[in-house]
């Protein structure tokens, strides 16, 4: 029993840190008079994270406009900061119940869901670097050129259209720029406040002359398809807003909102100094997200070991069929079906840390119990036979001699996998968990700094991945006293 | 106590026992002797069914426990099993390697358990290792251990398969005294041993197998003072 207390601590204090952050996070649900937005908050000025007296919040002329809406219906407004990408698939499922996000009601997409009335023109422009400045001055000139543009946007499409360009799409407008900045892409193509807010904090940035025709896209709010009664309410307020031409004076606040943001220095200290409580609570999600991830992946990838070794054929089989099945797809895609998809076919939503933990937990559990079976089956066939000769029952034997065995000889494997673990979990930061990575996104389009916020979160998780094979180091040699001779 | 009918045993096709009839009796000290292969650790092993028999009956203080749904693991608290590699719980103290299996299966008391563990541990005079763990002792101190574990369920017959074949010489003494010691206490024991030595000493009755059956058997001086058989005879002028 000795040489089992460390682990139990371990898992009490994962337990304990559990319990306490989920609240936190799960707060604030199942109110009947909430309506929710989603949007992708890199877009200023139409929607960016901004730090206001020391607390981090989305602003911008949607929000604004999403605000005005909530009121006129009398509901609480609740933001979801989603990725543009995946903005669609948060509707479609149910989780949001509007997307107000510069979205362009294009044919495609109305397919699937219904737009309102569009409340706002944008134009395009190209952005470059300053000394390409001159370079490119029509449409025409581009050829050859490689464009970056926001994956799924309508600037997308629209440089698709140009004659002779090679596309590069990236998720976020932090990584266009970064792009331009190295040199990996020529020019981009941008909505015209976005890009002004861009050039107003890069000064190696410039907007060309060129004007791109058909290019002046409409903006428009998406619902649910056929979730009329909500399309009403949007539609009248959006009515009031035109009469006053409001929207225009929502962009220009926002504009200037967002230009009084412009950073003293994008010095990698001060960055990660100034905007030290983002990374703080990021390291509270990535940490709470890997304990959970580890925990359940141990206590799932046990049984899954079991089932595997079992007499029964059944047993054998959706062991097998687990593992191969979850070893065998990208964790990516495993997220966004148990985020989306099942809420789309069963109706169960998860709140965006649930699905991540659950990933987390299934994708390691089949790591973790292709480890275990390996650690089963070397325990030595005598310990067995030797407590079976006891009169121990098998699932006594498996408890108290085999199991303890195995998972000491394939700690070190589990530790491999925890560090695994806590890297992987930045790809939650996709569906919106505001893990590590979420917050070394939302600092890099506040700060406009692309490299410096990615380099500080690089730092974060090598600390954090360091410090904890040092640890597991200390406790493997703990277990191992019984070795000793 | 143990009554052996027609047991035989196979691994795939090749038949280890070939028709086993025997009987011990309580109190007894059976010595099982004969050339490797001659099935006699099988036929230790099918006495509380580590090796499943492919055919014939075993009854144990009456009850067939070669029977279907029958509980092996009720048949196995009473008899303790001591194996050529010892095989201690290697992340137990030696306590703990005595005390799991009273407190698990039979539900002693902890405290019992360990008041029960630590004569035996005095019985076979290392007392001192309580707290160790197993791979801080030699082979001949793990196999007194074993001895020590099987005795904590206080069980009505001791099996011995080949206790001293994996022991340094010089410390085959040490063990078979312990077993010995046992024997003169009135235990009923059945041994698979090359010991012939001890065999002759400490046995009551020698059983010879050669080809998964029987040859020979009867009180040691007949078997190692006559033998009958040629097999019994030629086994033995190698041996001794």
């Amino acid at each position: 029993m000795k040489a089992l207390k460390p682990w139990f601590a371990c898992c009490l204090s994962m337990l304990m840190l559990f319990f306490t952050v989920i609240p936190l996070a799960s707060a604030a649900q199942d109110n009947q008079n909430v309506i929710t937005v989603g949007l992708s908050a890199d877009f200023p000025p139409y929607e960016f994270h901004k730090n206001i007296d020391g607390k981090d919040q989305i602003v911008g002329s949607d929000v604004e406009i999403a605000k005005r809406i909530a009121a006129d219906m009398g509901a609480t407004l609740q933001i979801q900061d989603i990725p543009f990408d995946s903005l669609l698939p948060a509707l479609d499922s149910g989780r949001i119940d509007m997307i107000i996000s510069g979205m362009t009601p294009t044919e495609e997409r109305r397919q699937n869901v219904d737009f309102s009335e569009s409340y706002y023109i944008s134009r395009q422009v190209i952005m470059t670097r300053v000394e390409d400045k001159d370079k490119y001055t029509s449409v025409d000139s581009l050829q050859g050129a490689s464009i970056g543009v926001q994956k799924g946007s309508i600037q997308e499409g629209i440089a698709k259209d140009i004659k002779g360009a090679k596309l590069t799409s990236v998720d976020r407008i932090a990584d266009i720029v970064l792009s331009l900045e190295s040199g990996r892409v020529d020019a981009a193509v941008m909505e015209g406040p976005v890009a002004e807010g861009q050039v107003a904090n890069h000064s190696d940035l410039a907007i060309t002359s060129a004007t791109i025709p058909d290019s002046d896209t409409e903006m428009a709010i998406a619902v649910k398809k056929g979730n009329v009664e909500l399309l009403g309410h949007i539609n009248g307020t959006l009515a009031q807003l035109k009469q006053g031409d409001q929207v225009k004076k929502f962009v220009q606040d926002a504009t200037a909102l967002n230009s009084g943001e412009q950073q003293k220095s994008n010095n990698i200290f001060t960055i990660f100094w100034d905007y030290r409580q983002y990374y703080a609570k990021g390291i509270q999600y990535t940490l709470l997200l890997s304990a959970a991830g580890v925990l359940f992946g141990f206590l799932i990838g046990l049984v899954i070991s079991l089932f595997r070794l079992s007499n029964m054929g059944v047993l054998r089989w959706i062991a097998v069929t687990y593992t191969e099945i979850l070893r065998g797809t990208p964790m990516l895609v495993q997220l966004l079906i148990i985020h989306y998809g099942i809420a789309q076919t069963f109706h169960i939503e998860f709140t965006v840390l649930e699905s991540g933990i659950i990933t987390l937990s299934i994708n390691s559990s089949a790591y973790l119990a292709e480890i275990f079976r390996a650690g089963i089956q070397g325990v030595d066939r005598g310990q067995m036979e030797a407590a079976r000769s006891l009169g121990m029952s098998h699932g006594m034997t498996m408890r108290s001699i085999i199991i303890p065995q195995a998972v000491k000889s394939v700690l070190p494997a589990i530790g491999n996998e925890f560090v695994v673990i806590i890297k992987e979990s930045s790809i939650v930061s996709f569906i919106g968990v505001a893990d590590l990575m979420f917050q070394a996104q939302a600092v890099r389009s506040i700060t406009y700094s692309a490299l410096n916020p990615l380099l500080i979160a690089a730092a974060i998780y090598f600390i954090m991945t360091f410090v904890l094979s040092k640890l597991l180091g200390m406790l493997e040699r703990r277990w191992s006293v019984s070795d000793k001779r | 106590m143990i009554n052996v009918k027609g047991l035989k045993k196979s691994f795939g096709k090749n038949e280890v026992l070939t028709g086993i009839d025997v009987d011990i009796a309580k109190g007894e000290v059976v010595v099982v002797i004969g050339p490797s292969g001659s099935g006699k650790s099988t036929f230790l092993r099918c006495l509380n069914l580590l090796e499943q028999p492919t055919a014939g009956e075993i009854y144990f203080e009456d009850e067939l426990i070669t029977q279907r749904k029958y509980d092996i693991d009720n048949a196995r608290k009473k008899m303790g099993m001591v194996f050529q590699h010892f095989n201690l719980f290697p992340h137990k103290t030696i306590l703990q390697n005595l005390t799991l299996a009273p407190i698990k299966v039979k539900k002693t008391s902890p405290a019992e358990a360990e008041k029960i563990a630590m004569e035996l541990l005095h019985t076979v005079g290392l007392e001192d290792k309580r707290d160790t763990y197993p791979n801080q002792l030699s082979g001949g101190q793990k196999q007194r251990i074993a001895i020590a574990r099987a005795l904590a369920m206080q069980p009505h017959v001791m099996l011995f398969d080949e206790p001293t074949s994996a022991l340094d010489p010089e410390m085959v003494g040490e063990v078979l005294e312990v077993m010995q010691k046992l024997a003169h206490e009135g235990m009923t024991m059945v041994i698979v041993t090359h010991e012939m030595g001890f065999a002759r000493e400490v046995g009551d009755r020698i059983i010879f197998m050669d080809g998964g059956q029987i040859v020979e058997q009867g009180p040691p001086e007949q078997v190692f003072g006559a033998p009958s058989h040629p097999r019994t005879q030629d086994f033995l002028s190698k041996v001794l």
